[in-house]
């Protein structure tokens, strides 16, 4: 179990890294939802290339790492859930300009009162979720 | 070409950064969030390691003006607004159901299988219809508040003369800047530009005083508004007596930018005629007419 906390401090600091490098040097915030909304809803601008480049690295390291150490994902097999949850994950980030990245990593560590109130609801209504479809209706 | 460079790098700490962490792994994130189950603290690891490289980044970058590849660093957007609480807990919800945010949520999509793509393909068709989503939030905010905000775009609307207690319900529609057009000379003493300034800064806006006398517009009065605007973090909110004034210095300040058509054709919708300004327009953007 503390080798799975280890872990865990080792590529968050990789994921931080990573952000400080996005920020210092192409002076941008590493928010995964802005990288990828931006392109989709044609806002983007001159900025495409950029982020399709961040996007196909962030696509081809973790295959590679798959094929190299196994990975499981124990994603849920109902495809109507994923469906449900993948366009309120879409909606809900661009509304709110950032996710976990932007908001969480990027925003939080900046102090921002935008960050830290998202990552509180975010957290708060992700836990309450799970208690909910896992504990109270048995879905999860 | 640097650029593309250090985004490739990035995209790729960021990803295996995330396997190294196990945040591609679902159980592993609703762990973290089933605390009435068996929870697992893996996350708040994750979290804590990701901070530190980026506090102290930020640092860095609050010396600095600008990053090694010349570009302005972002400002801090300021203001808790409404598609800001409602998408959080929108996200929150879409989350917890599947243990996926976005970053996880593309770094898996190639040996998650079927599901995967699934997810990845309605987060998408959830982004492209954000903007409505969030326009749609802004209409039934001010609705509600019976408050008369009539908005040329997205990021500028122009209104009649407000009242203090309407900075509160102007926030809450997701305005980050208010400027006030209208010269204190003409307006009772409790409505007077220091008492509107104080009471929208305390409340986190970005006051910006810039007055215009009926009839004697200034072009500096088009260039403050300009910068007012480029400067936003947020959606502009302006007033006047009748909301004329701020439109005939938005029409002015966006000439070039827009056909001048259009210039004049929105703020018709809302009453405010324009007309007489096209020759001015067509000479401001530098049209050949």
């Amino acid at each position: 179990m503390p080798m799975e906390w280890l872990m865990g401090l080792l590529g968050g600091l990789m994921i931080g890294s990573a952000a400080a490098l996005y920020l210092l040097v192409n002076g941008r915030v590493m928010g995964a939802s802005g990288i990828v909304g931006q392109m989709l809803d044609g806002t983007a601008g001159k900025t495409w290339a950029e982020r399709l480049v961040f996007l196909a690295a962030l696509i081809a390291i973790p295959a590679v790492f798959y094929l190299a150490f196994g990975a499981e994902t124990h994603l849920s097999g109902h495809w109507a859930l994923l469906a449900v949850a993948g366009f309120l994950t879409g909606i809900g980030t661009r509304m709110a300009n950032g996710c976990t990245s932007g908001h969480g990593v990027c925003g939080i560590s900046r102090l921002s009162p935008r960050g830290i109130v998202a990552s509180v609801l975010y957290v708060g209504v992700g836990m309450l979720t799970v208690a909910l479809f896992r504990h109270g209706l048995g879905w999860l | 070409m640097l650029r593309l460079v250090f985004a490739a790098l990035a995209g790729g700490f960021f990803g295996g950064g995330l396997m190294l962490s196990g945040m591609t792994d679902t159980a592993r994130v609703q762990g973290f969030l089933d605390i009435f189950g068996a929870w697992n603290p893996t996350l708040a690891f994750v979290m804590g390691g990701a901070m530190l490289p980026m506090a102290l980044a930020w640092v860095v970058a609050d010396r600095r003006k600008v990053s090694v590849l010349g570009t302005p660093f972002p400002p801090m957007r300021r203001g808790v607004d409404r598609p800001l609480v409602l998408g959080s807990i929108l996200f929150g919800v879409g989350w917890g159901l599947s243990g996926l945010c976005p970053g996880p949520a593309m770094a898996v999509v190639s040996f998650a299988g079927p599901g995967g793509l699934v997810f990845l393909l309605a987060m998408g068709a959830g982004m492209v219809l954000a903007p409505q989503a969030t326009r749609l939030t802004n209409r039934l905010a001010s609705q509600r508040l019976q408050m008369d905000i009539r908005r040329l775009t997205d990021s500028y609307a122009v209104s009649p003369q407000i009242a203090v207690e309407d900075l509160q319900a102007i926030k809450a529609a997701g305005f980050t800047t208010v400027i006030d057009n209208r010269p204190d000379g003409e307006i009772p003493p409790d409505l007077h530009t220091p008492v509107m300034k104080a009471a929208a800064e305390a409340l986190g806006l970005t006051f910006v005083v810039n007055p215009v006398i009926g009839g004697a517009l200034t072009m500096e009065n088009v260039s403050l508004q300009r910068q007012a605007m480029e400067s936003a973090t947020g959606p502009v909110f302006a007033y006047c007596a009748s909301g004329n004034r701020c439109s005939v210095v938005w029409a002015l300040a966006q000439a070039g930018t827009m056909p001048v058509d259009d210039l004049v054709r929105i703020p018709a919708r809302y009453g405010y005629q324009l007309d007489h300004l096209r020759p001015q327009l067509h000479a401001l953007a530098g049209d050949k007419v």
